[in-house]
């Protein structure tokens, strides 16, 4: 565009109005896990959820979680079928298909993706569309991508055959993948914190957050957020020289980005505003770590929100889902499922 | 016993005699008070280039002193009318009341045949008479001040139409000569004519009226803000009233110029008066302005016009055309300052942070003692005056065992030995007391920031000893006053060494001090015999923790952002810093002596490689200063700190940390004492106190630096 400001993007939302901060991520009912990352609704309306390299089952909010599935190595996404089906992804690519009894499902062959499936969801009870964020490691996603100009995620189709099909290429670190109420695909990105669909047009951008999945629910959707979006790493991203000397330079794990993990450290660089005051870090301070879960209505638009602030420690949401009419996030930071409150409850 | 320090060995650090910086010269002009009057001063400027290049011999001797002559009637009222603009009013009558003041000298002199001192004293009183009947009405009754003086106008070119007519003729008959008057009138005195003196002579004072006296500055404040002038005690209508005779006194004293010059009045004498003078001042105070007695802008406002209007009249343009030029030309300048003015404020703020390249050593000589490499030792501390004190950047004990901290809120507490529970306000200090030192008397020296160095004796009495130093050799700012004065330590002659961290910042934003990363610091000397302070060294940076050499002959001074510790030799100061200890793993507070011969250093944050990295890019910290919110600026880590335990050569022996997430976060000071280390920090409500193993239970600071006592 010849005369094209800054002005002419849509302004990025703030988190006020039905975004402003609350307690209600801090306040939820909390369920330790170790290492959890996934979560799905069985077909028999228990909840299945990730821990390292296992699936767990649990029967009610409060009950004792059983094993149900265990793996050579850790689960990355799940689904669940219609009938029962359930895939898990797998580190390293593989995706699994299980029947609603834990053993492998008859008539499905063990697929090798390229890459891990980030996420994924059954489009028949003969097809998963699966997407991969296009980085090897889930350690070091989260410093990477900010300051990747490449797009290496794509959208991956599997049948039973077990033959990988790429459905959309060249998409920036996609996180997760729903159906719109017309049956159409919707991808959620991280960095670029916005939400399109599978020929790569823009549905809904601007939100807050850096995002992680999205998930159909009664009411429209529900938005799991890895961090909140950073003036300060919004402004690094247009200092190419100096964002080039971090890369070649500095260990990943020091680059500054958003964060899975809420902790103090002494080699992590910080905000002016995130220093600590009798030892206390405030609640409106900046934070590379943050808790976030966006309720979306059908046209993707913010209806609610429950957060953990920067003196919170459930920051980074990666799943959330809605079960029993609750919903259910999954905490890295802490380890932990939260059980938020009813679905639509901030509408 | 300490080690003795090799001081010819170490490094030299480099130290700047000067810091120019383009930058800063323009921060620091912007933030001078005479910048308000800069648009003016280019206004006349442009105008006198403009005549220079357009008109042969405008400035030639003879023109100026026909100027000299003419223009300082005018001048005089103008000044008048700044004395009753900077009150809150306005004279619209001054036209009139020149006028009739005139008139007045003419009658005394031509009709009344007194002698010419009479004269004068009646065309002043005639002048005065005027003010005081508007102060009257204006000020004293308080009808409007445009009503009241557009009424005397009037009236009073009523009475003035009437007398001259009836005595025009007369006067202009008389044949009375007098050598006084036509002096006063034509003559000059040391090479200029008498009326521009008087001009100069009532513009200093009007000038010390405004800066000096009581009065002038109880005129700018009822013209500043008239309730609280009233609230401050201020009389405010008997203040008008004042402003009012004065006014005209001036404006009298300019008729009796101009009458002694022209020996006659016409009908037009002094029409339009008043809206010349008001442009000129509105051109010269950059707008209607009240409670600003700028005398040199509105004379500067007063040139630009009068010298723009005679020009365009003497290139023999058409009158009514040189009125449509004098006004648009105003305007243009008016516009121009107008949006100066308001600009200015965001134009110093987005010039005042001057960030420049700093290369910070690398971390040395700390393996195996890094936060993540080793127990953290401070988990073991015990927590006292927890929510009782705030922000005890600095600690100290006496010989009791007593401990003694700053306040946030401007105290200085103790907390009694030997549980440390009960805490008391030795002494009210105001400002914010940062580092602590006990003399040989016994008595407390605290560094505060904001006012200065101070003593505080065992009583709570609070003495000042020092708040200011040399004024630095370039420098635009004066930077005589201390503004972070932060930590000191006292010589066996009982001799204050102490530092002022940043000349620039205060401590609300020191911080920006680390985003500038430039040498803003000095040490100072204070020596009590002679109450004389000294810059021993300028331009260090944000030199922070001041400790003496258990020998008493070196100074270690450390240097925050920089990473290191300085050392300056007593015996020979001028020689410069070198350096002590450098590529420290964190930001170093204040040193404090160990018992075993070495030293404590408090690290009041710590470094990371994205920080480091960003202090190699001034003109990215800059950019981020602007765009980016204050709350979301890279910044060091100041959530984790500990201290360093340094043997008496300066090398690392250990480091205690507490857990990441520990009460003991940000140490900006240890003192040893029997056996344990008490830890402040300057944002914490909480004192460490550690037991160390493997010391000397009966070492103590005061005896370490006074002896037995």
């Amino acid at each position: 565009m010849l005369f094209a400001t800054r002005r002419s993007e849509a302004p990025g939302m703030t988190l006020e109005g039905v975004m402003g901060p609350n307690g209600r991520l801090d306040d939820a009912e909390g369920m330790s896990v170790d290492a959890p990352q996934a979560l799905c609704v069985a077909g028999d309306g228990g909840l299945l959820f990730s821990s390292g390299n296992e699936v767990r089952q649990l029967s009610r909010w409060g009950a004792k979680a059983k094993k149900w599935a265990a793996f050579d190595s850790a689960v990355t996404a799940m689904c669940t079928s219609a009938g029962g089906l359930v895939a898990i992804g797998l580190r390293g690519g593989s995706v699994v298909v299980l029947g609603p009894d834990g053993k492998a499902a008859s008539g499905w062959a063990e697929t090798a993706l390229q890459g891990h499936a980030t996420d994924c969801a059954f489009a028949s009870e003969d097809e998963i569309v699966a997407v991969h964020n296009g980085y090897v490691t889930d350690a070091d996603f989260m410093s990477v991508a900010p300051w990747d100009d490449e797009a290496r995620g794509q959208v991956i189709s599997l049948s039973r055959d077990g033959v990988p099909k790429v459905v959309a290429d060249k998409l920036h670190c996609p996180m997760g993948i729903a159906r719109d109420a017309a049956g159409n695909w919707l991808v959620s990105l991280f960095e670029r914190a916005a939400i399109i669909d599978i020929e790569g047009q823009t549905k809904q951008s601007g939100y807050p957050a850096y995002l992680g999945r999205i998930r159909r629910t009664a009411h429209g959707y529900v938005l799991a957020c890895l961090a909140r979006r950073d003036p300060l790493i919004e402004f690094l991203k247009t200092e190419r020289e100096f964002v080039a000397e971090m890369k070649s330079a500095i260990a990943p794990r020091h680059w500054i980005s958003p964060r899975a993990s809420s902790e103090f450290s002494h080699d992590l660089p910080i905000e002016a505003g995130s220093t600590r005051l009798y030892g206390e870090v405030k609640p409106w301070a900046p934070s590379f770590s943050y808790g976030l879960v966006i309720e979306l209505d059908d046209k993707l638009m913010p209806v609610g929100s429950a957060h953990s602030r920067a003196n919170g420690t459930r920051h980074a949401i990666s799943d959330v889902i809605e079960w029993n009419g609750a919903v259910i996030a999954v905490s890295r930071s802490s380890g932990e499922l939260l059980k938020v409150g009813k679905a639509g409850a901030a509408a | 016993m300490a080690a003795s320090i090799e001081f010819s060995r170490l490094p030299k650090q480099h130290v700047p005699r000067l810091v120019i910086s383009p930058r800063r010269i323009v921060g620091d002009v912007l933030s001078r008070g005479w910048v308000e009057s800069i648009i003016p001063f280019l206004a006349l400027l442009c105008v006198v280039v403009g005549i220079l290049l357009t008109t042969d011999g405008y400035f030639a001797v003879s023109n100026l002193l026909t100027l000299a002559q003419y223009t300082p009637d005018a001048g005089l009222v103008v000044l008048a009318m700044l004395i009753v603009v900077a009150v809150g009013g306005i004279d619209l009558s001054v036209g009139s009341n020149f006028a009739m003041s005139a008139f007045t000298a003419l009658f005394c002199f031509h009709i009344l045949d007194l002698p010419v001192p009479l004269v004068l004293i009646a065309s002043l009183a005639a002048g005065s008479l005027v003010g005081a009947a508007n102060g009257l009405i204006a000020g004293l009754i308080g009808c409007g001040a445009l009503l009241t003086t557009l009424g005397t106008m009037i009236t009073l070119r009523g009475i003035y139409t009437l007398s001259s007519q009836a005595w025009l003729v007369d006067i202009s008959i008389s044949p009375r000569i007098d050598d006084v008057w036509d002096w006063i009138g034509f003559e000059k005195f040391m090479a200029m004519p008498v009326a521009f003196w008087a001009l100069l002579g009532v513009a200093i004072l009007v000038f010390v009226m405004f800066r000096q006296t009581r009065f002038g500055w109880h005129i700018l404040a009822v013209g500043g803000n008239r309730k609280a002038a009233r609230h401050g005690g201020i009389q405010v209508k008997f203040t008008i009233f004042l402003a009012y005779i004065l006014t005209g006194l001036i404006v009298g004293l300019s008729g009796f110029l101009y009458a002694a010059r022209q020996n006659s009045v016409g009908s037009d004498t002094g029409i339009g008066m008043e809206f010349f003078t008001l442009t000129a001042l509105v051109v010269g105070l950059g707008g209607f302005v009240p409670g600003r007695g700028a005398v040199i802008s509105v004379l500067v406002g007063f040139a630009t016009v009068y010298i723009l209007n005679n020009a365009l009249l003497n290139a023999g343009l058409r009158g009514d055309f040189v009125q449509f030029s004098m006004g648009a030309i105003i305007i243009v300048i008016l516009a121009i300052d107008v949006k100066f003015r308001k600009h200015r404020h965001r134009l110093l703020a987005s010039t005042y942070l001057d960030p420049i390249q700093v290369k910070i050593e690398p971390v040395a000589g700390m393996a195996g003692l890094m936060p993540d490499e080793t127990a953290p030792k401070l988990k073991d501390a015990a927590i006292i005056g927890a929510g009782r004190v705030d922000g005890p950047e600095d600690v100290i004990l006496d010989r009791d065992g007593n401990l003694y901290c700053g306040n946030r809120d401007g105290r200085i507490l103790r907390l009694a030995a030997p549980d440390y529970t009960h805490v008391e306000v030795l002494a009210k200090i105001g400002g914010r007391p940062l580092g602590l030192a006990f003399d040989a008397e016994g008595r407390l020296v605290t560094c505060v920031a904001g006012m200065g160095l101070l003593r505080v004796s065992m009583d709570g009495a609070v003495e000042l000893l020092t708040d200011q130093t040399d004024r630095s050799f370039f420098s635009i700012q004066d930077d005589t006053t201390i503004r972070m004065a932060d930590d000191l330590d006292i010589g066996p002659d009982g001799k204050i060494y102490f530092t002022d961290a940043t000349k620039r910042y205060d401590i609300e934003n020191w911080g920006l001090d680390l985003l500038e990363g430039r040498p803003n610091g000095r040490l100072i000397s204070f020596d009590p015999a002679t109450r004389r302070t000294q810059t021993i060294c300028d331009n260090l940076v944000f030199p922070n923790g001041v400790c003496l050499t258990h020998d008493g002959k070196f100074l270690l001074v450390a240097s925050t952002w920089n990473c290191s510790i300085l050392i300056f030799d007593l015996a020979d100061l001028a020689a410069g810093p070198r350096v002590f200890m450098s590529g420290l793993p964190g930001y170093p507070d204040n040193v404090n002596r160990a018992s075993d011969g070495g030293y404590w250093v408090a690290l009041a944050g710590m470094r990371n490689p994205i920080m480091d990295q960003a202090m190699k890019y001034p003109a990215l910290r800059r950019r981020m200063a602007k765009r980016v919110p204050p709350t979301n600026w890279l910044f060091g880590n100041l959530n984790i700190g500990g201290v360093l335990k340094v043997d008496g050569g300066g090398s690392i022996v250990d480091a205690l940390w507490d857990e990441p997430d520990g009460p003991l976060y940000m140490i900006t000071s240890m003192r040893e004492h029997e056996g344990a280390l008490f830890l402040g920090s300057v944002s914490n409500d909480k004192i460490g106190r550690l037991n160390l193993a493997d010391t000397d239970r009966r070492w103590n600071g005061p005896r370490s630096y006074w002896g037995e006592g």
